[in-house]
């Protein structure tokens, strides 16, 4: 897979590059405009990370451009602004996703995943973590083949949590995607429902899957705490 | 009638003036009248008296005393025409003097006779005669006499005139006072009813500037000019925060990949993980911030209506209790949803479920274990009203002056570790105003707290209005 990023915060393009690297990805870094363009027209890249505002040429001119050209690579844009007039502009310019500064890496890396894969959509109907089995269809919980009831809002965040199972997902993720953006800042709500969460998945077991990871967020894993 | 305003005082000034004028102007003609009528009597009787002097008495002793008598009653029939007139001599018997006047105003015989004789002519006043004594070279008094009724009719017709005439002038100048006043302080009315309506969100309105070239239109401007600059203020106060939150974001984004590409590493040992999550932690809450920052400047900058919807609150409201239902149970906190008719509103949904929210999650926030939070959605009048009342700690009188303030907090220990930054209220206050909507807190300082929001139905009047503005 051959990611570029376009971003003129020279530290924030190497970071990220670093961070894609170490996922065994194939990054390529452009610090502006003009050069990004020579870059994402000259090679086929699987996913362009772009930055809106941009020396010499900017963001959404480029999108244009990559659009005309009938590029498939997908587009992550990449901002510090939200306004939502923005986001629909830089949709209609052909923008896959978009993702707001600052971000949580485990995010970035998330939206990447779920670029990369498009387009065929992976929906696998059951959702395995060791013996935690989710049913997508019927919406079922089975922990070592006991059935386990959960609230709808309880269900969401499960299977969302399971869905990146191994990432450490952080609270505005999870915000965003199980409740909405108007929920934003109140990250306390994330952990009243993971602790109930855990009540049901986790202690009548032995084997804990759900973890907290202190200033990032939470991961439901197989995997034995570090 | 406001008896302070200003147009009641000029008019009252006025009318008082114009009234106090007119009183001295009448006195000062009636007396004038009334002098003017005695004095041309008094010299018509001296002519007369003269007259008899001159062609009777100074031939008195040829014709003697008989004619001069007949005379009299011939050339001047005093009886007839109700005057009065006497010749006495110097020694004070009576040569002639005529008889009780046709009409009975007076009776001659009472009037006395004028011992010693006077040298020059002399004026008095007896009954209703005003009579003018004239001696005479041949030593004797000629007295002529007339009633001043005539003198006093007119003058009573004169005042009658005055007292009609006072408060018609009065009525006439309240009247004109009221409109000369009413069209030189309208231009006021409007300055004041645009100065009102001139809040932070629309100071890019100017109030109306009549050209009269007078001092209101100077005022009007010299407002305006204080208003730009207010604008200019805000502006860059508002500038400095979109920025200053905008450039953050580079920064933060940079220190939290770091953070967590350091965070990544496995062998790390548990206390440098435990610094490294706490780092992570103040990043979270940095770009929490930064997050509410912008949207508060957003809100600021009058973000666009596009997204604006009609919905029922009354739904809004019970969805978002219900998704926060966990949050307040986990407290042990009961909370109550009153909803039951829908009630309209137009705005933008997702801004709005963050005024719902931010509200709740404050009740649920500062209400101990086993306390209570009511919601209350109701259609009151034209308009829609949302009401968060909680048996929480409540806040101090002092404190509510503040609570939509940036960065305010009652208690600065206890908020802190609730871990918000004292802007959610501040975000609600706002997208309020962007909505047109008034929010406002209630709170006896101890038991509990009220937060009540009101908006614009659609359909109302108001919210048309709203529309079109």
């Amino acid at each position: 897979m051959r990611l570029l990023i376009i971003e003129d915060e020279r530290k924030v393009a190497d970071v990220v590059a670093r961070g894609l690297r170490a996922e065994r990805f194939a990054v390529d870094v452009a610090y502006d405009g003009p050069s990004g363009w020579d870059l994402a027209a000259s090679t086929d890249y699987d996913l362009i990370i772009l930055d809106l505002m941009l020396p010499g040429l900017n963001g959404t001119e480029l999108l244009r451009r990559l659009q005309r050209k009938g590029s498939s690579a997908a587009v992550l844009v990449l901002t510090a602004r939200d306004a939502t007039n923005d986001k629909v502009e830089n949709f209609e310019a052909g923008a896959d996703d978009y993702l707001t500064k600052p971000f949580a890496f485990a995010e970035l890396l998330v939206r990447v995943k779920a670029l990369l894969r498009r387009p065929p959509a992976s929906r696998t109907p059951v959702l395995r973590v060791a013996d935690l089995e989710i049913d997508r269809l019927t919406q079922q919980v089975l922990r070592g083949g006991k059935r386990i009831e959960l609230t709808a809002k309880e269900y969401a965040l499960l299977e969302y949590l399971a869905a990146h199972a191994g990432r450490v997902l952080s609270r505005t993720m999870i915000i965003e995607h199980v409740w909405d953006q108007s929920f934003e800042g109140l990250t306390n709500i994330v952990d009243v429902y993971v602790r109930h969460l855990r009540e049901k998945v986790d202690e009548p077991f032995p084997h804990k899957l759900l973890r907290t990871v202190r200033g990032t967020g939470y991961c439901l894993t197989d995997e034995a705490e570090p | 009638m406001n008896t302070r305003s200003i147009r009641f005082r000029l008019i009252a000034w006025y009318a008082g003036l114009l009234a106090g004028v007119f009183v001295l102007l009448a006195g000062l003609m009636v007396w004038g009248l009334k002098h003017f009528l005695e004095t041309d009597l008094r010299e018509t009787q001296a002519r007369r008296a003269r007259q008899i002097a001159g062609t009777l008495l100074a031939n008195i002793k040829r014709t003697g005393e008989e004619f001069v008598v007949r005379e009299i009653n011939v050339l001047y029939a005093p009886e007839t025409n109700g005057r009065f007139i006497r010749i006495t001599r110097t020694d004070g018997s009576i040569l002639y003097a005529s008889g009780p006047p046709k009409d009975g105003s007076f009776d001659p015989l009472l009037v006395p006779v004028l011992q010693p004789v006077p040298a020059a002519p002399v004026f008095r006043k007896d009954q209703q005669l005003l009579i003018t004594a004239v001696p005479t070279s041949e030593r004797y008094i000629v007295e002529v006499g007339a009633t001043i009724t005539g003198v006093e009719m007119l003058v009573h017709q004169a005042l009658v005139l005055v007292v009609i005439g006072l408060p018609i002038v009065v009525l006439v100048g309240l009247g004109g006072g009221y409109l000369l006043v009413g069209r030189a302080l309208a231009p006021v009315g409007r300055i004041t009813r645009k100065a009102e309506q001139i809040t932070q969100h629309n100071l890019s309105e100017r109030l109306p500037v009549a050209c009269t070239a007078d001092e209101l239109e100077q005022l009007a401007l010299a407002l305006n000019h204080m208003i730009g600059r207010l604008e200019d203020a805000f502006l860059n106060s508002k500038r400095f925060v979109a920025d200053a939150s905008h450039e953050l974001r580079t920064p933060l984004t940079v220190l939290r990949a770091e953070l967590e590409s350091i965070a990544a590493d496995k062998a790390l040992t548990a206390d440098l993980r435990e610094s490294l999550g706490s780092m992570l932690e103040e990043v979270e809450r940095l770009a929490t911030i930064v997050q509410q920052l912008f949207a508060l400047s957003r809100l600021d900058a009058g973000e666009a209506r596009a997204e604006w919807t009609q919905f029922d609150l009354a739904e809004l409201v019970t969805t978002t209790a219900d998704q926060m239902g966990l949050l307040a149970e986990d407290k042990g906190i009961s909370v109550v949803c009153e909803a039951p008719q829908p009630v309209t509103v137009a705005g933008d949904r997702a801004r709005l479920k963050q005024v719902v929210v931010n509200l709740l999650d404050n009740a649920i926030k500062y209400t101990p274990a086993k306390g209570a939070v009511r919601l209350r959605v109701a259609a009151v009048k034209d308009s829609a009203v949302l009401e968060v009342a909680d048996t929480g700690i409540g806040i101090p009188a002092e404190a509510q002056l503040h609570v939509f303030e940036r960065f305010f907090r009652v208690d600065q220990a206890r908020s802190r570790d609730e871990g918000g930054a004292g802007l959610g209220l501040s975000i609600v206050k706002s997208i309020c105003a962007a909505h047109g909507a008034e929010v406002v807190v209630e709170s006896n300082g101890s038991s509990g707290s009220r937060f009540c929001v009101t908006l614009p139905l659609v359909g109302s009047k108001r919210n048309n209005h709203d529309e079109k503005s």
